[in-house]
């Protein structure tokens, strides 16, 4: 693509994520949503292809119908209640909506139904910033209501994302999808803590994006796209394979890997506030999304290699990415357990 | 603490920066080193209170022992891996012993824990590294289906343990066994509380294991290549009976009742493997039922809560961890020769190994629970504090016994006498390594015969 235009759309993201950020009227919010949907389209056909263009199509219509509704739910509380402030979403019509159309923006159950299909769409590197830019705007304005909004509407938006990010992915070989469906059990344990504890909820949407970017970008180094190619990756680059099984397996919540930091101090939270069951409930759904994760894992390095191979094995040539943002995230997706101190003392 | 968990830290990189034609012997010797600096655990300065060294770790009589197996393990492990770990890459090499030296070091931790989350992350901090030796260096395809069944039975268990863990703290603050061990006892008295009760002990009866949630282990014992078994059968198993006898000081006084079906299933489970034994073809499947049937009487022995059941219990978890690595590493031997784990292809190997004979003798007899060996001891103390209990215990733990005599019995005639078969006449003879092996692991079980005391927990 043309630098500038790259440079435009890509200020453009950080621009609408950023207003989003800073207001506090409604309008302004939903300005800095629409910006991110409009920058992203773009980015997301560049390639012309067929299937590209369709998930653009697809993520532009559910977005454009997301934000709509939220300028209806922000609408219908300034006629109720004269008040434009975000934090004054007391409305509950309004509130509910809001919810419900922000659930469609960041693809929580049971509005999920178009993220697998937009992210197989798409390449690896719009799919990253798909999985982790487009989910901050979103959160901003969630954390910011969450008080104001039904609790029995989240809790199982919650769990039903956890739930059926398992086992939706449980049938799938190509990696987007599986990844989408990562990202839809996770956006579930953001959301089921986020009347409670709003800190556990950028706790878990941080490691969230530190772990998932990691997984994309392996995939990039490693150009797989599908559960058979991911078979070949031992060929191109032996360290990396290690590193990302545990790096899916920190994906999966296992201890004493990161990702087992935020699940920890949810059911933490969750039990302190006497919900054990839904604790339980939740921890059980994650052994669902770990099957796959672990099944990714066989495939790609806990099978003798190099003696059995379904297929030859790719050239090797010198890749011309740079390696340093794939070695940061693995290396923090697998080694901040011991920091959960000093991170909650950040988020707090 | 710190001067055994530092140097097995420093392990990692002696591991990849030694050069590699003295690879296995300088971590051999390292973890030797360490296994004798950990000796050092076994004198207590207080009397079953906790010699500890800092806030988060420490020693009490209970973990002593534990943790001396598995810093002795290490070094076995080593040994046993040389012979089929060094044909591959040296970096690949490094990597396996990478791996058994991290789960030394989270074993390590999770003995020595003194916050029960800080023993609950060591706990499952465990299943990555052995996930990984028995999915990735196992020989057949059904490790896969190994590793996911271990990998998801001990989690599908221990999730409900951390929200049980996570309830306890709401309820007495604090999780740090030094001062859970003073608190009041707890209120138990609603149905949810023994639903907290069970989500307690679940995650450790899946582990030990008990007989209704066992199908994991004979698959992971057989997948898994021979240090993998080896860590499996002598620690793995014993991380469920110590947490178990953590957590029992807590669970007071629904334990009365609700042990009733676990210690019914622990002590049918001991005759349903010790039955499963006798018609085993394949001898690692063999040595796997029979630390099910062992671990059995280990579970009926905590759960019942009385001082000569946890003295018995920690007893037999020492001894049977010894024997029931001997037995996996004699099988690995003939493993290695005939590249078959089926019983009938490597018989009467007394004829060609003489020596070994010696060996699989000495293992099967303590296997069986011959007087004196500590086998007996656990073993003897476990039945009789079951018969307290209840007298018709010991119709099953007498069959059990009967059972396991004759399993024992058939795996030392069937491997060692009869007629050789014309295809193993040539086999390689043993090395020295492998008789190293057997003498370490079978003179700490003849020297316990002399100082039982060090085994006996609490109750000393």
């Amino acid at each position: 693509m043309n630098p500038y235009v790259l440079a435009i759309l890509l200020s453009s993201l950080g621009l609408g994520t950023t207003l989003t950020f800073a207001s506090s009227h409604w309008l302004l919010a939903w300005m800095g949503l629409e910006i991110n949907t409009l920058a992203i389209t773009p980015l997301m056909a560049q390639h012309h292809h067929p299937r590209a263009v369709e998930a653009t199509t697809k993520y532009f219509l559910t977005q454009a119908t997301a934000a709509a509704m939220i300028l209806f739910a922000s609408t219908t509380n300034a006629w109720m209640t004269g008040e434009w402030s975000i934090n004054d979403l007391t409305n509950p019509i309004a509130s509910t909506m809001f919810m419900t159309a922000l659930a469609l923006k960041i693809g929580l159950a049971p509005m999920h139904f178009w993220l697998p299909e937009v992210l197989q769409g798409l390449d690896l590197t719009t799919g990253l910033i798909l999985s982790t830019w487009q989910k901050l705007a979103p959160f901003a304005l969630i954390i910011q209501t969450a008080q104001t909004i039904d609790p029995t509407l989240l809790t199982l938006l919650g769990a039903t994302s956890t739930l059926v990010g398992g086992w939706g992915g449980l049938n799938q070989t190509q990696l987007r999808k599986i990844l989408a469906y990562s990202s839809i059990a996770h956006m579930g344990w953001m959301i089921i803590v986020i009347q409670y504890a709003p800190q556990l909820t950028l706790i878990a949407l941080g490691t969230y994006i530190i772990m998932t970017s990691a997984a994309f970008l392996t995939l990039k180094t490693s150009f797989t796209t599908k559960i058979n190619t991911l078979a070949t990756t031992w060929s191109k680059n032996p360290i990396l394979t290690s590193a990302t099984a545990l790096a899916l397996l920190s994906l999966g919540g296992l201890p004493p890997l990161t990702g087992f930091m935020p699940k920890w101090l949810i059911l933490q939270e969750l039990t302190k506030q006497d919900l054990p069951i839904i604790a339980t409930v939740m921890a059980l759904a994650a052994l669902i999304s770990l099957y796959f994760y672990l099944r990714l894992c066989y495939a790609m390095t806990l099978t003798i290699s190099p003696n059995t191979t379904n297929s030859t094995t790719p050239w090797r040539i010198q890749t011309t990415q740079t390696l340093l943002p794939l070695a940061l995230f693995t290396t923090t997706a697998l080694g901040l357990l011991p920091m959960t101190p000093t991170i909650m003392m950040l988020t707090t | 603490m710190l001067k055994v968990l530092i140097p097995t830290i420093m392990l990692f990189p002696t591991i990849w920066l030694v050069s590699p034609k003295w690879l296995w012997t300088t971590t051999t010797a390292h973890s030797l080193l360490i296994a004798s600096i950990s000796l050092t655990w076994l004198k207590w300065t207080s009397e079953a209170g906790w010699t500890s060294s800092n806030m988060y770790l420490a020693t009490d009589p209970l973990s002593t022992p534990l943790l001396v197996l598995t810093c002795w393990l290490l070094p076995l492990m080593i040994l046993a891996s040389q012979n089929h770990i060094t044909p591959e890459p040296i970096s690949r090499q490094r990597s396996y012993i990478t791996l058994l030296a991290s789960l030394q070091t989270f074993l390590i931790m999770a003995f020595g824990a003194t916050e029960i989350i800080m023993f609950y992350i060591m706990f499952e901090a465990t299943l990555i590294p052995t996930l990984i030796i028995i999915t990735r260096w196992g020989n057949q395809t059904e490790r896969l289906n190994a590793g996911t069944y271990f990998l998801f039975y001990t989690l599908a268990g221990s999730l409900p343990l951390l929200v049980a863990l996570l309830l306890l703290q709401q309820s007495t603050g604090t999780l740090s066994m030094l001062v859970l061990q003073y608190s009041q006892p707890l209120q138990l008295n609603s149905w949810g509380h023994m639903i907290w009760w069970a989500g307690c002990l679940i995650a450790f009866l899946v582990k030990m294991p008990l007989y209704g949630v066992h199908l994991w282990l004979p698959k992971a014992h057989v997948e898994a290549p021979v240090a993998g078994s080896m860590v499996l059968a002598a620690v793995l198993l014993k991380l469920g009976g110590y947490g178990m006898m953590r957590m029992m000081v807590m669970l007071d006084p629904l334990s009365k009742e609700l042990a009733y079906p676990f210690i019914i299933l622990a002590l049918w489970g001991i005759i349903m493997t010790g039955s499963i034994c006798l018609r085993q073809t394949d001898l690692k499947s063999l040595i796997a039922y029979s630390s099910v049937s062992h671990m059995g009487l280990v579970a009926g022995g905590i759960l019942i809560q009385t001082p000569w059941g946890f003295s018995g219990a920690i007893i037999l978890m020492i001894a049977h961890g010894l024997v029931s690595s001997a037995l996996f590493c004699l099988a690995n031997t003939a493993y290695e020769r005939t590249h078959s784990r089926t019983m009938i292809l490597a018989r009467g190997l007394q004829v060609i190994f003489p020596l070994t004979a010696v060996w699989w003798f000495i293992a099967n007899l303590a296997n069986l629970a011959l007087p004196p060996l500590p086998n007996l001891m656990g073993e003897i103390m476990i039945i009789t504090t079951l018969f307290s209990w209840s007298p018709w215990t010991i119709l099953l733990t007498g069959a059990g016994t009967l059972i396991t005599a004759g399993y024992s019995l058939y795996m030392f005639l069937m491997s060692q006498r009869g007629p050789t078969p014309n295809h193993i006449m040539g086999l390689q003879p043993f090395h020295t390594r492998e008789h190293l092996l057997m003498t370490l692991h079978l003179i700490p079980v003849l020297l316990l015969v002399t100082k039982p005391e060090l085994m006996w927990g609490w109750c000393y």
